[in-house]
This record gives structure tokens, sequence and C-alpha cells, in this order.
């Protein structure tokens, strides 16, 4: 049993946290998310030239072999920075999704680029009425091969404006799901693309006729889309828990030096039990995403789903009481749009939304229970 | 030409150091350690003069606790090619360093030591000019530039009012300043290798160096609490606290 | 970051359940397969399994007679020990005087005290909390004053679980007005028969005998019976709050007991509701387990910086809090889950085997007893607000 970073993990944590710190800080951020194309294209080549990119790829097609948890000490690093480059779109969604289904000379050519940083991509997986339920899926592919027609619609695609490519998950004749490569430039796309309210990028898209190949050999690969959906979860969930980390030190740091009364606010009995509530949440959850990532990361599908659920939950649940009470305890800068932790919080309020709400978890493991 | 880079294992910048309840130390309790930031400069810049061919190898050595083994490895992943660890606890204040240091050099024979000017946990800027005499190397400190040419070594230092450049014969021994460089991000594939380098663990008994203890430490104290900021309502407000309060205009 | 339990924990964590599953004494695991309630011989009797097995000093060193397991081994004894329902051992000799008679004592005092307690030969009480000294331990009033050989006690301690069980009593006792309310106390052992000892119980909520106040009427105690220095007791004390705490979760026990509940869920007695079909009351069953995953890798997050040999991390103090909220919430849980035999009141059918008349289903009248008795568990050991100034204070700096 150990919870120790091994040397690998420290040496990437510490060069991405000098990243962010050196390369990243809050005006940065807002300038990148507010530009036409919502990030930067330089730290897009520097995180290709750093590696990281290539870090959950098989080897064989020039990744470098990462595993959940290494995903996870890299993310809890860009999260710090309230990242917008589509990282998670690219290499942990789309990217992992080739790898998990592609043939080898799919992987070979797509990996390849998006571990060189020349290809984007986004997952247009789930759809609005059920965003973290593959089963509701309903648009449609119908042929195979390369001569595949896609028709539907996705909505809320992250990152889809700057993707060279996209994956799309269908419905196939045979009432599969399948997935497919799309070109984002290709004809019958109508696309609206839109800011998000966490300073990122998503579109609504909808697919009419339009032409696509299959991702791999297989079009019933349910159970991988669910897989890639995990790892996004402990992605997004380990930027969370460096969030909420965040906001507390910022809290504690703030009420510290904030006077009323001709006292610091920290003095008061009742805000020092609410910054010890919002610490027990922030290390609960770290707890939970440890449990996560490591149990995603050896291998059993039934467990990993379990996990990832449970991770979705307490993060929704820990970030929604880390978030408010952050804001509630900066007062009405809290509520600033100049203040760093108002956008940590809004961050963290979008995190609960992606991949299944805190309550869609709950509601399905209690089901999954009540049918056992 | 070899080149022999040292680097100290410190508390990360970016933590703020609490110290012991008794006052006796800084107190390291699951603190994040770091490489001294101008010790991290020494090694970009030996990275530097091995990219553009003139270094042809880069050794880089610490002076430190076991887990100073972190540090190297860094090093390592930032371009270094291979690490010496003298495992040393007690004892390193700057003279024992140094001469530790000059036992290394004897060994390694490096045409260039490049180091930090000083480490930010005890601020001493000592160690590089006792290794400089105890070598009899020239030495030049707080370097902002340094270009190699020639068996020469040509470095601009930033001094008082402006910059001052020397010119020294190889071997030499040349100190970091802030502005020397920019040190690059680990790369993740580097990083990978970094463990297949070379690493290895002298300790002073090897060296044949007997350290003793010339000063003591008696107490650290944190600074005091800095007060709040406070809002103005105008700028005759901000010309008059700055005349009549800070007294800076 | 891995969770896998090395060959050598594999295989010792068989000796455990062959332990649990084949070597209890018959009585014992009788009164488990009953399901009945404390009973004081029973859990003497499988404290002395233990230490016949060499397992009863869990916490101690090897040279006091300790398993000197890892915390490893330690978490995977917890764990089994709590799958088999096993009687709790009574903590009170075992993990909280014996570390301070072997950390602080003089070498008579460990002769003469570790053997019966590791032996389960004396049984041990605590004497810290008073009428009026609870979570300001501090001001407690309770005087030793030195007379020749002797000191001369006087005073009241209460709360005192299982007293009445007990042959010796450690308390905080003040010996010093003259200094800060802290450094005027003392730690002493006392013989519970020494004249001037008196017992009176205290009823809980559950309707049981569990707690006493011990009352001190010019008790005599030989001056031998003070552990370390004069005025140092509040050190010691304090030192034993931070000395074990890999257990203060109650992981283990939560975990069976969340299973247990399940297994009623999916078969419902006769006389109980089918919650299972409840979503609302799924969806709090479901959250507690989630809960207690997280503090459970919490407790393994500590675990696993000890067995390196560094300091816990902050995470170590959230264990009580986080724990005991849990142990409450399952009782919550059960209270609903019996339904309406949660009301009948028949402490007697837990007492002894084969209790006739019965209500059944048997767990269900014992479900709200325990929801009383357990409201102790956020106010004991420093209560949770106390624990969350400790927080606010040491890890958050405030």
């Amino acid at each position: 049993m150990d919870f120790a970073l091994n040397d690998i993990q420290q040496m990437l944590q510490d060069s991405a946290d000098k990243f962010i710190h050196n390369k990243y800080d809050f005006e940065t951020r807002q300038k990148h998310s507010k530009s036409e194309l919502g990030y930067s294209e330089d730290n897009w080549q520097l995180f290709a030239e750093l590696g990281w990119l290539a870090l959950p790829f098989e080897e064989e097609f020039g990744g470098l072999d990462g595993n959940a948890t290494d995903v996870m000490v890299l993310m809890t690093e860009l999260g710090k920075g309230l990242l917008v480059e589509p990282y998670v779109s690219t290499v942990i969604m789309a990217g992992n999704a080739i790898q998990r289904c592609g043939t080898d000379e799919q992987k070979a050519e797509l990996i390849g680029s998006i571990v060189g940083g020349e290809l984007k991509l986004a997952f247009a997986a789930t759809e609005a009425q059920a965003p973290a339920d593959i089963k509701a899926i309903t648009t449609t592919a119908t042929g195979s091969g390369d001569s595949v027609k896609i028709n539907g619609k996705k909505s809320v695609v992250l990152h889809a404006a700057s993707a060279d490519k996209l994956i799309v998950a269908a419905r196939t004749d045979t009432d599969t799901i399948g997935l497919y490569i799309v070109d984002a430039s290709a004809e019958g796309i109508s696309a609206h693309h839109y800011p998000t309210n966490d300073g990122g990028r998503a579109s609504d898209l909808t697919f009419k006729d339009v032409n696509a190949t299959q991702l791999g050999d297989s079009n019933d690969v349910a159970a991988a889309i669910q897989a890639v959906l995990n790892d996004a979860v402990v992605a997004v969930s380990a930027e969370a828990v460096s969030l909420m980390d965040k906001m507390l030190n910022a809290t504690v740091e703030y009420t510290k030096v904030r006077k009323q009364f001709d006292v610091p606010i920290a003095k008061f009995q009742v805000l020092q039990h609410n910054m010890v509530d919002m610490f027990m949440e922030c290390e609960q959850a770290r707890s939970m995403l440890y449990y996560a990532a490591i149990t995603i990361g050896e291998g059993n599908a039934e467990a990993a789903n379990k996990a990832s659920q449970f991770l979705k939950w307490k993060v929704g649940q820990a970030a929604r009481l880390v978030g408010q009470t952050a804001v509630q305890l900066h007062g009405g800068m809290g509520v600033t749009d100049e203040l760093d932790v108002g956008h940590m919080f809004k961050r963290l309020t979008m995190i609960n939304t992606l991949f299944g709400s805190m309550d869609y978890h709950l509601d399905s493991l209690v089901k999954q229970r009540q049918a056992a | 030409m070899k080149v022999l880079v040292t680097v100290k294992r410190v508390i990360d910048y970016n933590v703020k150091i609490r110290v012991k309840p008794d006052g006796s130390d800084v107190d390291l309790t699951n603190v994040k350690m770091a490489i001294n930031p101008f010790c991290e400069i020494a090694v970009e810049e030996a990275v530097r003069l091995k990219e553009q061919g003139i270094a042809s190898e880069i050794v880089v050595v610490s002076i430190g606790p076991a887990n100073a083994q972190e540090q190297l490895r860094t090093a390592l992943a930032l371009g270094a090619d291979r690490a010496i660890l003298v495992e040393s606890e007690a004892n390193t204040e700057s003279l024992n360093v140094a001469k530790l240091l000059a036992k290394v050099v004897e060994q390694e024979q490096p045409s260039l030591v490049i180091m930090g000017k000083q480490a930010i946990d005890s601020d001493n800027n000592q160690t590089g000019q006792m290794l400089a005499a105890l070598c009899d190397m020239p030495q030049a400190t707080f370097a902002s530039e340094v270009r190699i040419a020639d068996d020469k070594v040509t470095v601009t230092r930033e001094i008082d009012g402006g910059l001052q450049t020397l010119a020294m014969p190889l071997p030499a021994v040349v100190t970091t300043d802030l502005r020397l460089n920019e040190p690059r991000f680990a790369k993740l594939p580097n990083i990978m290798k970094a463990k297949r380098k070379p690493l290895e663990t002298l300790t002073p008994e090897t060296l044949g160096v007997s350290l003793s203890a010339h000063t003591r430490l008696v107490s650290v104290a944190p600074p005091a609490q800095r007060s709040a900021g406070v809002k103005v309502a105008s700028v005759e407000e901000l010309v008059d606290k700055l005349k009549n309060e800070a007294k800076v205009i | 970051m891995n969770i896998n339990f090395s060959e050598q924990e594999l295989a010792f964590q068989k000796e455990v359940q062959t332990f649990f599953r084949e070597e209890l004494p018959e009585v014992v695991q009788e009164h488990i397969n009953n399901g009945l309630a404390f009973n004081a011989d029973v859990t003497v009797a499988y404290q002395k399994a233990l230490y016949n097995k060499g397992w009863a000093g869990t916490n101690w060193p090897v040279e006091h007679g300790g398993t000197g397991w890892t915390s490893t081994q330690k978490y995977i004894f917890q764990t089994e020990m709590a799958k088999a329902k096993a009687p709790r051992q009574i903590p009170f000799g075992y993990s909280m005087v014996a570390p301070i008679i072997y950390t602080f004592g003089s070498e008579e005092q460990k002769q003469r005290f570790l053997p019966d307690i590791l032996s389960s030969k004396t049984w041990w009480c605590q004497g810290y909390s008073e009428p009026n000294a609870g979570s300001d331990l501090a001001g407690l009033k309770t005087r030793a004053v030195r007379d020749g050989d002797h000191y001369v006690v006087n005073g009241t301690k209460t709360w005192t679980t299982l007293g009445h069980h007990a042959d010796w009593i450690f308390c905080l006792v003040r010996t010093s007005e003259e200094d800060s309310k802290q450094k005027g106390i003392s730690f002493l052992l006392i013989d519970m028969k020494s004249e001037g000892v008196s017992v009176k119980p205290i009823i809980t909520l559950d309707g049981r005998r569990e707690v006493n106040e011990v009352a001190f009427q010019d008790v005599k105690v030989p001056v031998d019976n003070l552990i370390g220095e004069e005025g140092k007791g509040w050190t010691y004390a304090k030192v034993l709050l931070t000395h074990e705490r890999t257990n203060i979760a109650g992981v283990a026990v939560s975990k069976q007991r969340l299973e247990a509940l399940y297994d009623l869920l999916n078969a419902p007695p006769e006389g109980c509701p089918d919650l299972k079909q409840n979503s609302v009351f799924m969806g709090r069953v479901l959250q507690v387990e989630m809960e207690l995953k997280a503090l459970e890798f919490t407790d393994l997050r500590v675990l696993s910086s000890v067995s390196t040999g560094s300091a816990p991390g902050p995470e170590s103090s959230i264990l009580k809090i986080k724990g005991t909220e849990i142990q409450q919430a399952l009782d919550e849980l059960y209270v609903e889950m019996a339904g309406i035999y949660a009301l009948p009141f028949v402490p007697e059918q837990y007492d002894e085997a084969g209790f006739e008349p019965r209500i059944e289903p048997f767990f269900a009248p014992n479900a709200a007893p325990h929801y009383y008795n357990n409201r102790k568990v956020t106010i004991y050991g420093g209560s949770n607000e106390i624990q969350k100034n400790i927080i606010a204070k040491q890890v958050l700096g405030l």
C-alpha cells in the first residue's frame, strides 16, 4: 500500500506546477479565454514539446504509457490555472477513444498527430437528454467502413470549434453504439459555437448525412466509451480537487487579513468551523479521487464504473460546499468578476454538470442497487 | 568540455515557511522541496552550453540528505548527463560544502563549475567563492551572461548601477544571477529517461573530508506579520499617505 | 500509488481470518452468533484469547509483549475483527493507560502494571472528565494533596465508562493551584478497591448502565502510583491523544454495519418495511456508503504515511469527525430499517441467548437504543466542535 507519488510523477507535478506558476497567472488565463480561439496555441505547442499530449498513449504510437494516476497528477496541476486549452477533449477523451477502439493504422496516424500537437479533436458522445448515458444516444450511423452517414444532434460538444476532427458516438443499424471519425469541416454539419460559463468553448452540432469513417473494427463500443468517460471524470475531478484546495487557501488567507469589528474575521468561530468544513470536504474529495484513479487503473470495468460514479458524486457535493462557502466568506468580493475565486467557483459548478451531475449518479447508483 | 553544476535541495519558493514552535529551526514536515532556483538557472546554462556544442558532459552534484536524489533526478531530466550525491545530513554549512565540492572537482576535473549565487534557504552567497578559493580557480559571481570561446570564459556580471564584464581562463567558477536565463520546464520523455541516467552516491568519508561545525544555529524566527492594505479614495490621499505615513516621497 | 497488500501481508490476513473463524473461545463465538449485547465476562474471555495468541498488545512495542505490527497489519487485524463482529478490546487498559505507562512510567510501574493489562487480568477505566470539566478538561478540580508517602485524593470523576467493572482507574488530578491550569495537573493510578472510592451508575438513553460517576473521599494513594513527574500529567495525556489514531475513524466496523444493512435491504425480515424500493432511503444509504469509501481512503492515506515513517498529513485530523458522523448516520438508517419494530423496549432479549418470548425481527428493537447511545461518539474524545477548533488552529492556522 502506497499513496506517495513515484519519482516520475513527482517531476511531472513539479514541471506542470512551474508552468502554471510562470505562464498561467489569472490575467493571462482570462486573456486566453477571451481571445478569438479561446485558448493559447503557443501553450498547446509547448504541451506537445513537454510530452503532455503523449502522456496516456501507448508507446508504440508515440505515447508515454501513462495511467490514470499519471493523468490525475498532471490534471491536478493544470487545474490550478483554470486551464482553457482543449486537453481533456483532445487527449483524455477523443485520443483515448482512438487508442481504445482504433485500428493500428488509425492509431498511428491520429495519435501521432495528437502527440505532435498538429491535431485537435472533440469528443461528441453523449447527448443533452442524457449527458452520461450512452444507451440513450439517438444520433444514427448508417453504413460501415469509410462510407458511414451520420444524422442527429450533439449538444454542448466541448472545444468543437477548434477541433480538426470529431469523434462521434452514434447508434448503428444493428442498434449498437459505434464511434466515427468525422472531419470537423465536413459537409452537412451545421455548428453553433459559443463560450461557456466557465470560460471555455463548446458547440451544438447538427449532422445531416455527414460522411464518416468507423473508428476501429467494431461497431459495438459502448464499454469503451464508458471507459473514456471514466477517465474524463478522473481528469476533471483532479482539476476540481486542486481548485477546492486553492479556494480553501484563498479563503483562509483572506479571512486572516479582512478586518471587521476591529478583528480579522478569521477570529470568529462560526467562520472557522465553516472553513474546517471546507477542509474536510477537500480531503474527502481527494481521498475519493485516489480511490477512483487507483481502481480505474486496475482495469476491472465494473469496479471502474462504480468508482467513477462515486467520485463524480463526491466531487459534486464537495465542490458545492467549498465553492459556495469560499464565495460567502469573501463577502462582496466573492461575487465580483475581478477575483479569481469567483471564476474557480464558476468552473467547479460547471464540472458538476459534465458527464452526469451528482444527482444523476446518485440516482443511477440507487437504481443499480435496487436491481441487484 | 566537462561542466560541473551544483544543486541544492531547498523548500520550494512558493511554500510559505513555517517555523518550529520552539524556534529551533524551520519546520520541514510534509513540506514541498525543490531545486534552489539559482541552481536551476545554473543547470539551464550548462544545458544551453551543451546544446551549443560547447559542453560535452554535464555532471550535477548535490550535498545533502538521501532524498536530495529527487533534485538530482530533476536536474538529469532537465538535461544533465550524470549525477553525484554526497550524502551528508549534518554540518552542511558553506565552508564544509565547499570543501566537499573541492574534492569532487579534484576527482572530476571539470573545465567549468556553474553554481547558484546563493541558496534561498540560508541566503549565504559564499559557497561559490569559497570553492574558487579552495581550488585556486578564478571566479565570476552574479553572472547575467556567460560566453565561452578559446579556453576562455567571458562573464557579464550585474553590479550596483551597471554591468561589468570579466574574462577568465578555464577552469573557472561562475555563479548565476536571476537574469542569466529562464529555466525550461522538464519534458516528460526526459523525466522518464532521467531515471536511467547514472547517479552515484558518495559520503564525506569516502571523499576523505572530515566536517566540523564552525557555526551553531541558535534560533529561527518568522518575519513579523504584515498588516493588511487599505484602499484610498483619491490620488491626493495616496500622495499624502506616501509622504506622511510611509515617508517614501 | 497502489493499495495492494504484499505477500506477507496477505499471509497475515489469512492467519487473522483463521483465528476469528476457528480459534475464538466457544463462549465468545456463541455470544456473537446470538447477537447479544456487551457482556464483561465475554469480553474478558475474548481478550484472554487474544493474549494467548500473542495479539493482545496490538499497538504495543515488542519489548513489553506487544505485537510489533506494522500499521498495515493493524489495519488488516481491525478489518477482520470487524467482519467477525468480535467484541471490542476495552481500550482503557490496552491503548490508553498502557502507552502512558510504557512511555513515561518507571521500571517498577512497567513491571507492576503492564503484564496484567496485557493478560486481561486487570480492568482499567479512565478518570478524566468531571461534572464541571468536560471540553475544558484542564479546568478539572479533583485534588491530590501530598501527605508523606501518600496523596490524599478528593473529588468526582464522571462519564467513567464501565467503571463498575474496573480494578484500576487512571486519573488526571490537580496537585498544584499555583501554576497555569495545565501545569498543576498530574497523572495518578488509583486502585478502585481503595477506601473512599465510590461508584454510582449513570443510566444512559438506552436504559443501560455503561457510564458511572466515581467519587473520591480522602482516598489514600501511594506516591509510587504517580506517573512521571508531578505537574506533567497534562503533557502525558496529550501525547497519548496523538499516540494511536489509526482506528479512530472506525472504518472497519462501519463497513461491516453497512454490509449488514444491505443484507437486510436485500432480504427484509418479516415485520420490516421494504426500503429497498424507497429511493429516498436508498439515496441516503448510498451517500453514507460513498462518504465511508472516501473516509476509508483518508484512513489509508494516513496509514501509508505512518508506515513509511513520515508524519501523518493534515488529513488525519478529520478522521474522528467524519468517522463519528458516519457511525451516527448508520444508526439513523438502522432505526428506519427497523420500521415500526423500532418501538419495543426489550433489552432483556439481548442479554441472554434463547430469551423467550422474543420480538422479531431480532435486530429491530435494538436499533433505537443503539442510536440513542451512539450520540455519545460526537461528544466524547474531544467533542466534534472541539475537534473543529483544533483543526482551525493547528491545520488552517486560524
